[in-house]
C-alpha cells in the first residue's frame, strides 16, 4: 500500500487500527494453527516412518519371495498359480478432519487370505506358492496402510506450507504495511493540528 | 526292433531301459558344481548334456532363461511321451495312467488363461503335454474361444465328467480351485480302482500310490499346520493312503507339535517316513520339511524298484527322477538369475 494513496483522515485511522487488531488476532491463531500442525505432522511423520520402513521391508521380501517362487515352481508354475488370483481389495474411502484439515481413511477388505481361500488348488501346488502369496498379502496390506499415513503427511505439509506463507505475509507484509500507514496518519493528523494551531495563534496575534 | 509280445522279456527290456536312463541322470556332485557356476556357464552346461536338442529347437522363439525353463519344460514333455511309447503291456496302462496327473495340470492351465483372457501363446508357453492329451490336443484345446467349448472339447477324456458336472451352469473361476482338488482326488481313487482291479503289477502299482497319497497328505498335513488352519483340510485329504481322512481330521486338531508327531508316527507303515517324522519335532520351514518328504519318497521308491526290478516300480521311479532333475536345473537357472546365494538355492533342490 503506497503511503501516497491514503488519506490522512481520522475515520481512515480508526478504520486502520481495527484492521491491525484483526491481523494481529489472525496472525496469532494462524501461528498456532501451524505450530499445532507441525506437532501433529511430526507424530504422523513417526508413523509414515515406521509404514514406509514396513513397506520397504515386506517389499523387499516379497521380491525375495517372488525370486524363490520363480526358483522352485519355474515360472510356469507361478504364472499358473497367478491365473488363479480374482479378487482385488475392496478399498473404502472416508475422511477425517486434523485441525481443519481434511485428511483420508482407507478401510480394506481383508487382504490376507487362509490356504483355502487364495484360489489355487492345494494339490496341485506347494508351499512355495503359499509363502509367495502371502508376502504379497503382507505387502499389499502394508501400501494401504502407507497410503493413509503418507497422504496424511503430504496433506499436512501443503497445510503447513500454506499456513506458514499466510503467517510470513501477516507478519512481514500487511501488519507492518498497516502499521506504517498508521504511523502516516498519525503523523499527518499531527502535523495538521499542529498548522491548525500555528494557524490560530497567527490569526490571535494580528487581531491583537 | 523286433517285438517280444508274451514273457516277461518286454518287461524286463523296458526296465533295464529305465534303469540306464536313471544312471544317466545328473549326479548329486554335478549340482553341487553348478551350484558355483554363473548363469551363463549353467546354460552352456545344460546345452551341452541331452537338452540341446529342445534348446537348439526353441532358440529362435525363446531366449534366456525362458529358453532353458521352456526347453527344459518340453524335453521332460517328450522324454514321458518316449516312455510311453516303449512301455509294453500293462506296463504301459499303468504308466498313462500315472502321468495323466498332468492333463489336470494342462486343463486346469488352458480354463484360467481363457478365464483370464491370456493370449494363446502366452498359454501355449506353459503347458507341459507330458500326459495323455499331447501338444496337438492341448493346441486344439487353446484355440476354443471359450472355457465352456474347452470343456466340450475334452468329451471323452477323462477329466470330463467332473468338469461338466462341476461347470453345469458355466465356467466360473471361483469354483476352480474346489475342482482342481477334486480332480486329483478323482486321479488317485482312478489309480486305486485300475490297481485294484486285478490288473498284471496291480500290487506293485497301490504300493506306490499308497506312498503317494501318505506323502501328500502329510506334506499338506504340515501345510495347513503352517497356515495355522488345520481344520480347513479336509477338502484336500487325499482318500486311500495308509492314514484314513478321519484319522486326518482327528490328527488337524492337535495344536502342538510334538504330540501332532506322536499321534501321527503309529499311523505310517513305511521305515523312512516314521524316521524323518521323528526328525520333524525340531522347528523346519515348512518348504525343508516338503524336500525332506519327497527325497524320502524317491529313496522308498528306489528300494521299491530294487525289490521289484522288472515292475511298474522302476519305470515310476525314473518318471519320478527324470521330474526332480527338470526342477533342479530350473531351480539353478532360476536361482542365479534372481541372484539368489548358492546356500539359499541348495535349501531347494531335491538331491
Amino acid at each position: 500500500m503506497a503511503l501516497r494513496d491514503i488519506k490522512p483522515t481520522r475515520s481512515e485511522l480508526i478504520n486502520l487500527k481495527k484492521r491491525i487488531a484483526l491481523s494481529e488476532r489472525g496472525y496469532k491463531i494462524l501461528k498456532m494453527k501451524r505450530d499445532g500442525l507441525i506437532l501433529e505432522f511430526f507424530k504422523v511423520l513417526e508413523q509414515a516412518k515406521d509404514t514406509r520402513g514396513d513397506l520397504n521391508e515386506r517389499y523387499e521380501s516379497a521380491q525375495a519371495m517372488m525370486a524363490v517362487a520363480n526358483t522352485v515352481e519355474g515360472a510356469i508354475g507361478v504364472k499358473a498359480a497367478a491365473f488363479s488370483v480374482q479378487e482385488v481389495p475392496d478399498i473404502k474411502l472416508a475422511s477425517k478432519n486434523i485441525m481443519g484439515v481434511v485428511v483420508p481413511e482407507i478401510e480394506s477388505s481383508k487382504v490376507r487370505k487362509g490356504l483355502n481361500e487364495r484360489g489355487y488348488g492345494i494339490l496341485g501346488t506347494t508351499s512355495v506358492i503359499d509363502e509367495t502369496a502371502l508376502s504379497f498379502e503382507e505387502l499389499v496390506e502394508s501400501i494401504i496402510r502407507s497410503a493413509e499415513i503418507e497422504t496424511t503427511m503430504k496433506k499436512l505439509l501443503d497445510e503447513i506450507e500454506s499456513t506458514k506463507r499466510r503467517v510470513n505475509a501477516l507478519e512481514f507484509k500487511v501488519i507492518p504495511e498497516l502499521t506504517e500507514a498508521r504511523d502516516f496518519i498519525k503523523m499527518r493528523l499531527d502535523e495538521m493540528e499542529r498548522e491548525e494551531l500555528f494557524r490560530l495563534k497567527k490569526i490571535k496575534a494580528r487581531n491583537v | 526292433m523286433a517285438e517280444v509280445r508274451a514273457g516277461p522279456v518286454p518287461y524286463i527290456y523296458v526296465c533295464t531301459r529305465m534303469r540306464v536312463r536313471k544312471a544317466k541322470l545328473l549326479p548329486r556332485e554335478e549340482y553341487l558344481r553348478m551350484l558355483n557356476m554363473g548363469l551363463s556357464e549353467i546354460t552352456r552346461f545344460i546345452e551341452e548334456t541331452q537338452y540341446k536338442k529342445e534348446i537348439d529347437e526353441l532358440a529362435t522363439s525363446f531366449h534366456g532363461i525362458d529358453l532353458i525353463e521352456i526347453a527344459l519344460s518340453w524335453n521332460l514333455a517328450k522324454e514321458y511321451q518316449n516312455i510311453q511309447k516303449i512301455t509294453p503291456g500293462t506296463l504301459k496302462d499303468l504308466t498313462r495312467a500315472y502321468l495323466r496327473k498332468w492333463d489336470i495340470q494342462n486343463v486346469l492351465t488352458v480354463l484360467r488363461g481363457k478365464l483370464h483372457g491370456e493370449r494363446s501363446g502366452k498359454i501355449r508357453e506353459v503347458l507341459i503335454p507330458a500326459g495323455e492329451l499331447d501338444k496337438h490336443f492341448l493346441d486344439r484345446l487353446i484355440e476354443e474361444p471359450t472355457p465352456e467349448r474347452i470343456i466340450e472339447a475334452l468329451k471323452g477324456k477323462g477329466v470330463y465328467p467332473l468338469l461338466s458336472r462341476s461347470f453345469d451352469g458355466g465356467v466360473k473361476e471361483e469354483f476352480l480351485p474346489r475342482v482342481e482338488n477334486e480332480l486329483y482326488k478323482q486321479f488317485y481313487a482312478e489309480l486305486i480302482s485300475m490297481a485294484m482291479s486285478g490288473i498284471k503289477g496291480g500290487r506293485q502299482f497301490m504300493d506306490y500310490i499308497t506312498l503317494d497319497i501318505d506323502i501328500k497328505n502329510i506334506s499338506n498335513m504340515f501345510r495347513f499346520r503352517a497356515d495355522q488352519s488345520g481344520e480347513e483340510m479336509m477338502s484336500a485329504v487325499i482318500p486311500g493312503g495308509t492314514i484314513s481322512p478321519q484319522q486326518i481330521q482327528r490328527l488337524m486338531y492337535i495344536r502342538d507339535r510334538n504330540e501332532f508327531i506322536d499321534a501321527l508316527v503309529p499311523l505310517v507303515k513305511v521305515r523312512v517316513l516314521r524316521e524323518l517324522l521323528e526328525k520333524l519335532r525340531e522347528e523346519k520351514s515348512i518348504r525343508e520339511i516338503e524336500i525332506d518328504l519327497i527325497k524320502v519318497q524317491l529313496a522308498e521308491m528306489e528300494s521299491m524298484s530294487k525289490l521289484h526290478p522288472f515292475s511298474i516300480h522302476p519305470i515310476l521311479a525314473y518318471l519320478e527322477m527324470k521330474k526332480y532333475e527338470i526342477i533342479n536345473l530350473r531351480a539353478l537357472a532360476r536361482g542365479k538369475e534372481s541372484k539368489l546365494t548358492p546356500d539359499r538355492i541348495r535349501e531347494y533342490l531335491v538331491i
